[in-house]
């Protein structure tokens, strides 16, 4: 269980690591599609890269970024002792 | 001394299930397989392979039965995280996100991407804004959330109303394109197949509610990945790829646009906001497969990802599910497992369509007096038209319907029939599992949020999961209803059911955990404003008094919605001492659910009374 002085800093730390999963994987996914065009130019996998990162590239960079979430904010929620115990 | 709550333990024998399921069902395809070898008819074929299916799906129905309310609306809390995951996925996706994405990857590739990235974004904002957070509070659906949340009656029974209209859309479109489905394998005509998807849903759900339901999904989902995969597979190979061909097609879709380039179709790019989406029925492919923006525009395809996200992350069906697993930890990994599966279909229904593409440039070019063999298969069982005009074949005179294209493929490389009924039975399943979401849904909301909503405290057990079953029966048949009377375009009807949770929900739910400052005269404003704006953006989309696409109706519902919910909240008083310390309390989204402790609270002071 949490203590009550601790909520504070636990907030603020969770708060830091939603900016931190989110605003990267937000602007990868916006921007990455309107450079596609250029991108098809170039090839890997045989596959024209524009079409590769907007299909397969966005799909494993949103794997990474809850997996990356799911451990940073467990080990956050060990740090300030708000985890469950199993 | 540690005290491990009974609900939460984890059945360890769910791996064997449903590896006795996977068996099952290939088996079943084997032997029918052997049987059209034998030459077994088409229609006797058809019937056992849905037959095998929907006995599957029954069998888990009733074996999941339940009186306690836990275990109707919440499972029990105890599904792990990939179950969980499956579960999500398979019913964000529902057929139509399996048939006519497919169809729109195949007509128009690249420029329909966004819906795959939108629906992770969906996810992965679920998990990291609202999923853990939603599960500590642990209501069964979102109004009663909502309505605890800000310690209001009105939202609750408002809420209630706003976003049962998506949800019904989601039903209508679900059980349409299964019922096609079904119509496609058995030929039983449009109503009665609608019957059928009407009473299997609510045959599905009426024993077990939520537990039955998640089994259930998690068995359609197995289904619908074999029927994606398999066949796709074999078609790889038959075309000297490797067998992961959502990996290995890159130099077939180079080769698509060789093609392309020799059949002279033009690279076309469109500007900003154009929003050209496939419609239902015949249509020729219209643009270059992995050119980008050549029939939406990019800021379209922008507005139209982020649109997408907020509206699965959003989803009344889809968020309640996530407190159904036994801990935060694998609230957060269930998401990840969702994303996981949500991409891999749709990346698969993104080969599916360049393999269709392929088959279709080698048919370009040719003579229209001897179309392929494969071409004339497809236009005797109703898959695709030929216009006669001319001499030669071009790629407008091919017509695909958008919503077969994945029951086309195995016509179009030649394997037998079987794999095309197994890709029906696929969607069929799909539809079960989104249908029976959606279904659950809204009857958890009619019964829990309107009809027992006047009181903070649920009724006694057993009329209240009366009254839920009642519902489930009367939703889904009026689900049916609405599918058959106004059987729309089902990825419109599900761009739109995503544009009005959007639009209500997403503002309010963001805030209710993030921003301590929202009152209850705050959400009730953002709810409202949201809904009536993307419902009168839909409308005047649609008579053409706007110039944006009425699938892109939350580009003006959200702001609107968060204008409103921020400037009603800051000019009325601030939210009460409870209502801050139930979000100090939420904010810390381990331990045991609230919910949960205050039903057992009232259970004890029963006890203690009586």
């Amino acid at each position: 269980m949490i203590e009550r002085k601790e909520r504070k800093p636990y907030w603020r730390h969770t708060k830091w690591q939603m900016l931190a999963s989110l605003l990267p994987f937000l602007l990868v996914l916006i921007v990455l599609p309107l450079y596609s065009d250029g991108l098809n130019h170039n090839k890997f996998l045989g596959f024209p890269l524009g079409y590769l990162l907007s299909a397969h590239g966005v799909f494993i960079v949103s794997l990474i970024t809850v997996g990356g979430f799911v451990n940073r904010q467990d080990a956050i929620d060990h740090w300030h002792g708000a985890h469950e115990d199993n | 001394m540690t005290f491990t709550p009974r609900a939460r333990l984890i059945n360890p024998r769910l791996g064997i299930y449903f590896g006795i399921f996977t068996s099952a069902f290939c088996a079943l395809v084997l032997v029918l397989l052997m049987l059209e070898q034998m030459g077994a008819s088409r229609g006797l074929l058809s019937l056992l392979i849905l037959l095998g299916s929907f006995a599957a799906l029954m069998t888990i129905a009733v074996a999941s039965a339940t009186n306690d309310p836990l275990d109707f609306y919440a499972a029990g809390r105890r599904v792990p995280a990939v179950y969980c995951g499956v579960g999500l996925a398979i019913s964000t996706l529902g057929a139509t996100g399996i048939a006519c994405l497919t169809g729109a990857f195949f007509i128009v590739g690249f420029d329909v991407f966004w819906i795959l990235s939108g629906g992770l974004a969906g996810f992965v904002v679920m998990a990291v804004l609202l999923a853990p957070f939603f599960r500590k509070f642990g209501t069964f659906t979102l109004p009663t959330y909502l309505g605890r949340r800000f310690d209001s009656r009105n939202i609750r029974i408002i809420s209630a109303a706003l976003l049962a209209v998506p949800t019904l859309l989601i039903i209508a479109a679900e059980i349409g394109i299964g019922a096609k489905a079904i119509d496609w394998l058995l030929k039983l005509g449009q109503p009665m197949s609608v019957a059928i998807m009407a009473v299997a849903v609510a045959c599905g759900l009426v024993f077990g509610g939520m537990r039955a339901l998640t089994w259930s999904s998690v068995a359609t989902a197995v289904a619908a990945i074999l029927a994606l995969v398999v066949p796709v597979a074999i078609v790889a190979v038959l075309l000297g790829y490797l067998p992961v061909p959502q990996f290995s097609h890159g130099p077939l879709v180079r080769a698509v646009g060789r093609a392309e380039a020799v059949a002279a179709i033009p690279i076309v790019t469109q500007p900003g906001l154009t929003f050209n989406l496939p419609h239902d029925g015949f249509q020729a492919a219209v643009k270059r497969f992995y050119e980008p923006f050549g029939s939406i525009g990019p800021l379209a395809y922008a507005l139209a990802t982020l649109t997408t996200m907020m509206g699965v992350a959003a989803a009344p069906w889809v968020l309640p599910r996530v407190a159904t697993t036994p801990g935060v930890y694998e609230a957060r990994k269930s998401l990840g497992w969702a994303c996981f599966f949500f991409g891999s279909i749709l990346v698969t229904a993104i080969t599916i369509a360049a393999f269709m593409r392929h088959y279709l440039m080698q048919a370009v070019g040719g003579s229209i007096a001897a179309p392929p063999e494969w071409l004339r298969n497809l236009i005797a069982v109703r898959l695709a038209e030929m216009n006669t005009r001319g001499n030669e074949l071009g790629m407008p005179s091919i017509l695909f319907d958008r919503d077969s294209t994945i029951l086309a493929l195995p016509y179009a490389a030649g394997l037998p029939e079987v794999f095309a009924f197994l890709a029906a039975v696929g969607l069929v399943a799909a539809a079960f599992a989104a249908a029976s979401a959606a279904t659950l849904t809204l009857a958890g909301t009619l019964s829990e949020d309107i009809v027992n909503g006047l009181d903070w405290q649920p009724p006694a057990a057993k009329l209240r999961l009366g009254v839920a079953r009642i519902m489930i029966v009367l939703v889904a048949v009026f689900g049916g209803l609405v599918a058959q009377l106004a059987s729309g375009d089902a990825l419109k009807l599900v761009l739109w059911a995503l544009a009005l949770t959007a639009s209500t929900g997403f503002p309010v739910l963001v805030s209710s955990i993030w921003w301590k400052r929202v009152n209850q005269f705050g959400a009730l404003a953002g709810i409202v404003t949201g809904f009536t704006v993307a419902v009168l953006t839909i409308l005047a989309a649609e008579a053409e008094f706007i110039a944006l696409h009425s699938a892109l109706a939350a580009v003006i519902g959200v702001p609107a919605g968060i204008a409103a919910l921020v400037s009603v909240s800051l000019l009325t008083l601030p939210p009460t001492r409870h209502a801050l310390e139930l979000v100090r309390d939420v904010r810390v989204p381990g331990g045991e659910i609230l919910y949960d402790r205050e039903m057992r609270m009232q259970r004890q002071k029963q006890i203690r009374r009586g």
